[in-house]
């Protein structure tokens, strides 16, 4: 029989999650209470999701990850915080925002509190656009480009170098594609794309997935909340072996029973497919005039305007008749037009990919994960077929399956 | 006829928490037989903005001022809440309108219901007002079914209601989880169609906190077999469906104007629709279940009559509800171990 976990000293302690109400944080809160029997405690924005975490035993306390009282409150007699919370809703500057001065505000408030470790989840997208071959933790950092991974490269920076300037041990976890019982990007999104259209695979899906089970991950960050070498460091976390993005999809097809699903384009292809596709949807106008053909109410509200006069009269002296009846018409008739063309009904909709997420996609990256094993004693336990086994046993139940 | 029992019932609304906001005060506003004439939240600015929204001239912050400016009252309180409060108003004569569940346990409802033996003590469960619960209900005593043999009732909503504290996770405020909450008007509408059961087994997901998912096995004596599963973490189909000797019958039980399907054996064709009443196109929404429900209760105040479902109504799925928490298994998840399965 092999010897306890290290992470069996958390027994009895009490610890901070942000973002518990979350798919990666509510796992972390149930193992810490049936496996480690930690006393737990959580930071929820809302109660309205905290229904999965009020299962056990735990103290919520309500605040905003952004406010550092609040969070300072939360922290107090807490010895070790691990920081979740993300943005997930507003605008693309709200979520940076959150991710940001969320992070900021939890190194502060867990100095002031005394706290010995600060767990900060960061992301595989802190290296940015990756390339073929081995990537592990002395690759360079990099903006990938978009805001979510943008902001978490400058929050993983401000976690590292508040380690050496404060009195506090941060210890930096840089996650791969999560995904497992009640994920969201890598398992519900995954599943709701295959179920409402087609999925590009860039070149048949033969760049490389680094994928870990949510599991895994946990088991990672109740390492790192205790190992000594880990103070400081970051740790890439994946799964043991990577493998190609059209197994990670055509698993998920075989779970949901669906066929065909995917479709593969180069990478020249997808993004032509995307800049053919944005120009194919309706525009503000097109869609204004939509909405106004169908309700005669808001159509005569609009019309009464001050701005839709001085447009009328522009029209009356400056177009033809005929093209100023044409405009009429086109204004008032019931019958849609505009927008995009009817899709053939036999096909699904081909989802669009940014030319961000093509180079996401594109590379044949392999994660390595010998730094984690070694410095803290990080074993993933399941591949990627025991993984999806305990997703499809999940989704059955959570009625996801047909 | 006297001229108050003439005019709209005088009510006070007490707790002025989303439920009050979302239902009973529109119901009320919509109603003919009652309005709402005073509001109470310990949160006075709460009970001002509402009262400017719904032109209601009074309010106060504490329930002792109820009987001085209502006829009646509504109870919109966190669940702990219920009895002590009800308990008060009754005793001072006050025909009270508790909302679900009915208090956090048995003990606590009999105490209601002997504080309503000279007054009227309804419950909101205005499940029971949707035209459909009414259909299944008739349906079921007509026997065009034949023998019931099997029900299973499968609710589940990923929770999204506005919450602005935590006691609905908390056993010694709400009185337990999602049986308690969703469970009320679910149990209630098991009770009201299919009787008492005789054995049951109960198993939730809760950890030493409150129940987000949980499953029912109901048997009774005519032996119907049941199963009710709930959840506040899952979306279910949010139906009801029952099988009889001679047919099925298929019941929405999450929307006020749900469809139902009657399928007979044997036959080709199947009735499918919403129930209504004769001369409406529609059930009208939540908010026509809640007027209905402040009609109902309205009248019995005015009439002496017992309101459709009053506190011993209520106190039956309490009991159950009760029955349930005493005797509880744990579900059981293969994704809860943390370590791989081994192999077979």
């Amino acid at each position: 029989m092999s010897a306890p976990p290290s992470y069996q000293g958390l027994a009895g302690r009490r610890v901070l999650i942000t973002g518990g109400t979350g798919f990666i944080g509510g796992r972390l809160a149930e193992r810490l209470i049936l496996e480690v029997g930690a006393e737990v405690r959580a930071l929820v924005r809302t109660y309205t999701h905290a229904s999965r975490l009020a299962r056990f035993p735990i103290e919520l306390v309500q605040g905003d990850v952004v406010d550092e009282r609040a969070v300072r409150r939360a922290a107090d007699g807490c010895d070790v915080v691990f920081h979740c919370a993300y943005g997930t809703s507003g605008t693309q500057r709200h979520r940076a925002r959150v991710n940001l001065k969320g992070t900021e505000s939890v190194l502060g408030a867990a100095a002031a509190a005394g706290v010995r470790r600060v767990v900060h989840l960061s992301t595989l997208m802190v290296y940015g656009a990756t390339e073929d071959g081995d990537l592990d933790e002395r690759s360079p950092r990099r903006f990938f480009g978009d805001a979510y991974s943008n902001s978490k490269l400058r929050a993983e920076s401000l976690a590292l170098s508040s380690a050496a300037s404060r009195d506090l041990e941060v210890t930096v976890l840089q996650p791969t594609a999560v995904y497992g019982p009640f994920g969201g990007v890598w398992t519900r999104n995954v599943m709701s794309q295959l179920a409402s259209g087609r999925v590009i695979l860039v070149d048949g899906g033969s760049g490389l997935c680094n994928a870990v089970y949510i599991d895994d991950l946990v088991s990672a960050m109740l390492l790192a909340a205790v190992e000594a070498k880990a103070a400081g460091e970051a740790f890439l976390i994946s799964g043991e072996e990577p493998f190609p993005w059209s197994e990670l999809y055509g698993a998920f097809e075989t779970m949901m029973g669906l066929e065909e699903r995917t479709v593969t384009m180069s990478a020249k292809e997808a993004r032509s497919h995307y800049r053919h596709d944005r120009w194919n949807r309706p525009s503000i106008v097109s869609e204004g005039l939509r909405m106004l053909r169908g309700d005669e109410e808001l159509r005569d509200r609009v019309l009464a305007t001050r701005e839709a006069s001085l447009a009328q009269w522009m029209i009356s002296t400056v177009l033809p008749e005929a093209a100023q009846k044409k405009l009429k018409r086109r204004l008032l008739s019931s019958r849609s037009r505009g927008g995009p063309e009817p899709r053939d009904s036999d096909e699904l909709p081909i989802h669009p990919m940014s030319p961000l997420m093509v180079k996401f996609f594109l590379p044949k990256t392999r994660v390595r994960i010998d730094k984690a094993k070694e410095l803290l004693g990080y074993r993933p336990a399941f591949d990627f077929a025991a993984g999806m086994e305990r997703t499809r046993e999940w989704a059955q139940w959570a009625n996801l399956l047909s | 006829m006297s001229e108050s029992s003439r005019n709209p019932l005088r009510v006070a609304v007490v707790g002025c928490g989303a439920v009050a906001a979302i239902h009973h005060l529109p119901a009320l506003h919509s109603s003919r037989l009652a309005e709402a004439v005073l509001l109470v939240d310990k949160d006075r600015e709460r009970a001002e903005g509402l009262a400017r929204e719904f032109g209601i001239a009074a309010v106060a912050t504490d329930a002792e001022e109820v009987p001085s400016k209502a006829e009646a009252a509504i109870v919109a309180l966190p669940n702990y809440l219920h009895a002590p409060v009800a308990i008060d108003l009754l005793r001072g004569g006050i025909p009270t309108l508790v909302e679900k569940p009915m208090a956090r346990t048995v003990a606590e409802c009999d105490a209601m219901i002997e504080a309503a033996v000279e007054t009227i003590l309804a419950v909101g469960l205005e499940f029971r007002f949707f035209h459909s619960s009414s259909l299944v209900r008739q349906v079921l005593a007509s026997g065009i079914l034949g023998a019931v043999r099997r029900f299973d009732l499968r609710q589940g909503v990923v929770l999204e209601w506005p919450l602005s504290s935590d006691y609905l996770f908390r056993k010694d405020l709400a009185g337990g989880g999602v049986l308690m909450d969703f469970g009320s008007h679910l149990l209630d509408l098991v009770l009201w169609w299919f009787g008492d059961p005789a054995t049951i087994a109960y198993y939730d997901d809760a950890q030493g906190g409150t129940e987000s998912d949980c499953r029912l096995e109901l048997s009774f004596s005519s032996g119907l077999e049941g199963r009710v599963e709930i959840s506040r973490i899952r979306d279910l189909p949010n139906t009801c469906r029952i099988e009889g000797e001679r047919g099925t019958l298929e019941v929405g039980i999450w929307d006020p104007d749900p469809p139902v399907t009657l399928s007979l054996n044997g036959s080709d064709v199947e009735l499918k629709g919403g129930a209504v009443a004769p001369g409406e196109n529609g059930g009208g929404g939540f908010r026509e279940a809640f007027r209905r429900q402040i009609d109902d209760f309205a009248q019995a105040v005015r009439e002496g009559g017992t309101p459709r479902v009053s506190g011993a109504e209520a106190r039956r799925s309490l009991q159950l509800i009760e029955t349930c928490y005493a005797t509880r298994g744990d579900l059981e998840f293969p994704w809860m171990s943390w370590l791989p399965s081994e192999a077979p």
